[in-house]
């Protein structure tokens, strides 16, 4: 069996990228398995779907703990405690990145037991499909090339099926995506593993407790600010101060609160929190606020 | 009409605390989280909320709390029921002299349309009958948002949702018409109703500031794009909120002292389509074909409302 992981942030299309890849395993003639997981968060939070992929009847259930295959869609994922997407990753794991960075210092980096592949898909989207964040049929296509198991023409018809909703242009630029990504990567060899690739599971004897201590009170105030949600962004808002002219506007629109007026009274973010709406970036009347990619950010303060 | 005088008349006037920590797992351009982030800033700390079930649910989550005041989570169909009891036990405490005056608490609801107008809609009259002194702030996502965005009683007329696909045999979507909460609690004939928009920072602070001062069952309804369900770029939430209330989808309107009064009455009102074609969930009165009759009964239905104020 082969197990493959995906993940990103959600909207980034991880959910469809696993339906799209257990689809062209299937019309390959292989039984599959897809599924996302996500908790209570939203959109820009770190999500993850599963494919599995077998000859025979997948009875195995559950998320996948130790992959064989692992898709990171966004490199600020990395680093992310939350996601971990590296969790589980082995010797006879494969890794691929979002990214154009050497594969070697990924690998140190991650503390990897094999060579990571990186790709920078973003980019390739960018030129498809103009929009950098909509990875879904690109993350596929390049984890239906690293399996070798399934061929271009059903891939490509996997995503036809997939986005049986979208326009014909839309779905042109999404075959043309696939190709270009199939035909830049090559199979990994991967070796079976006798494990099932589950956590075992203990069951816990839960006893009664009182009620202040059994439920979730929560005493503290305000303290949601522990919780740092920067890393979900996948645009960075930047002022430039040579055209802002200090109206607060954006201090007034942005959801999160988390624009501040500084003592000389200019606008200054709070990247720790600020989720990346690019809210403000939209509202400015001065188009004073720049929209960065957060990934080319960090390379850059690197 | 006693209306107080106007606190608030520009951006620099907004009260400048927050009422909320950042941090929350909200989406990121969530319209209805800038709404109550903006009602609290006027409102200020000593709010005791009462969260229905829904998206807003996710603002607490163990062992994290946004809010600077109380916060109690309850059922779809009881956030109203858990404010009478709240405002009871405070108003014994302070018959009892255990609670300064300046230390009660504002008790209010925070509910989804869903909650409000469908499921919770029965004990929440029961509550303004009885004049319970609470304030309701209802963020109208217009869809059951927290379970996948399915119909709600408020999904407008034309909008897919999970359970409104459009289909050959369902090209418009939802065929059925959204409740207006606003009449329904305008019936009742409580001391305060007002609708506010998260892209109206100004006129909103004023409502609040004007209801705060009030005592009895007070309502907002507070239209909240949803970027997720509504299928916009989160960007571009707030400009859906702006184009609600240029093309007189959703009135800036409040009702006091038994009357209502237009906040703004769009002089000359943009089509409604302009509203309607950026978001996903109207996608299909455009592509593959227009729908020409099916917006044109939205644009009607929007010229009828102004008709009676023009
Ligand atoms: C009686 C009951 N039915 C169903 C649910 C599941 N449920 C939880 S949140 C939710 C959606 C609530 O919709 P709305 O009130 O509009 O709030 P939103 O999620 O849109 O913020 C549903 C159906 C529930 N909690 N209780
Ligand atoms: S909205 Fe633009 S011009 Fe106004 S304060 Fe913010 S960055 Fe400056
Ligand atoms: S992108 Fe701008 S509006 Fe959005 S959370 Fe960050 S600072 Fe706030
Ligand atoms: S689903 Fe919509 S209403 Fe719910 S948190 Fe996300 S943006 Fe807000
Ligand atoms: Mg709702």
């Amino acid at each position: 069996m082969l197990r493959v992981r995906f993940h990103g942030r959600g909207g980034q299309g991880i959910k469809t990228a696993s339906q799209v890849l257990g689809t062209a395993a299937f019309l390959s003639g292989f039984q599959a398995q897809d599924f996302p997981l996500y908790g209570a968060e939203r959109r820009g939070a770190p999500i993850v779907a599963f494919t599995r992929i077998d000859k025979e009847p997948i009875l195995e259930r559950g998320p996948v703990a130790f992959p064989d295959l692992i898709l990171v869609g966004d490199e600020t994922l990395l680093e992310d405690s939350q996601a971990a997407p590296a969790c589980g990753a082995d010797a006879l794991t494969t890794l691929l990145v979002n990214s154009t960075k050497a594969p070697n210092s990924l690998k140190d980096k991650l503390n990897l037991l094999t060579m990571p592949v990186t790709c920078g898909l973003t980019k390739l989207c960018l030129k498809h499909l103009n929009a950098g964040m909509i990875l879904s049929t690109a993350l596929a296509a390049a984890a239906a090339r690293l399996t070798g198991l399934i061929p271009l023409n059903h891939l490509l018809e996997a995503v036809e099926i997939e986005l049986a909703e979208f326009s014909p242009e839309q779905l042109q630029k999404n075959l043309d995506l696939v190709r270009e990504v199939f035909e830049l990567l090559n199979p990994v060899v991967f070796q079976e593993r006798e494990e099932a690739g589950l956590f075992p599971s203990k069951l816990m004897a839960l006893e009664q407790q009182e009620v202040r201590d059994a439920a979730p009170l929560i005493t503290a105030t305000g303290n949601m600010n522990l919780r740092k949600t920067g890393n979900w962004r996948i645009h960075r808002p930047e002022i430039d101060y040579e055209e802002c002219n200090h109206c607060m506007i954006c201090y007034a629109r942005c959801p999160e609160g988390v624009i501040k007026e500084d003592a000389e009274g200019k606008p200054e973010i709070d990247y720790d929190h600020c989720k990346g709406c690019m809210i403000c970036a939209q509202e400015c009347p001065k188009h004073a606020i720049k929209t960065l990619w957060e990934m080319d950010y960090e390379h850059q303060s690197q | 009409m006693t209306t107080t005088a106007e606190h608030h008349k520009k951006i620099k006037d907004l009260h400048p605390q927050e009422g909320m920590a950042p941090g929350s797992p909200l989406c990121a351009g969530c319209g209805g989280l800038e709404g109550i982030r903006l009602a609290l800033k006027e409102l200020g700390d000593n709010v005791l909320v009462c969260n229905a079930a829904g998206c807003f649910t996710l603002l607490s989550v163990y062992p994290f709390t946004p809010f600077k005041g109380s916060w109690l989570y309850t059922t779809m169909a009881a956030p109203v029921p858990a404010a009478q009891g709240v405002r009871d036990a405070l108003d014994i405490r302070r018959s009892h002299n255990r609670l300064a005056n300046e230390d009660d608490f504002q008790v209010m609801v925070v509910a989804g349309d869903g909650s409000s107008a469908d499921m919770g809609l029965s004990p929440t009259s029961a509550a303004i009958h009885r004049g319970l002194d609470f304030i309701y702030f209802c963020y109208d996502n217009e869809a059951y948002g927290n379970t996948g965005f399915q119909l709600s009683g408020t999904s407008p007329f034309g909008s897919a949702t999970q359970t409104t696909p459009v289909t050959g045999e369902h090209p418009a979507g939802s065929e059925i018409r959204k409740k207006d909460l606003f009449e329904i609690w305008k019936a009742q004939n409580p001391p305060y109703i007002a609708t506010v928009s998260p892209r109206e920072p100004i006129d909103l602070s004023n409502k609040f500031a004007r209801a705060k001062t009030m005592k009895g069952p007070r309502l907002f309804i507070c239209l909240s794009p949803c970027p997720t369900g509504w299928g916009v770029d989160p960007k571009d939430s707030l400009l859906v909120a702006k184009l609600a209330v240029d093309t007189g989808i959703f009135p800036l309107k409040e009702y006091v002292d038994g009357q209502v009064i237009h906040n703004r009455i769009p002089r000359k009102r943009i089509p409604v389509e302009k509203y309607l074609e950026p978001q996903k969930r109207f996608h299909h009165l455009f592509v593959p074909k227009r729908q020409d009759d099916i917006i044109a009964k939205i644009q009607a239905g929007v010229d009828r409302y102004w008709e009676r104020y023009e």
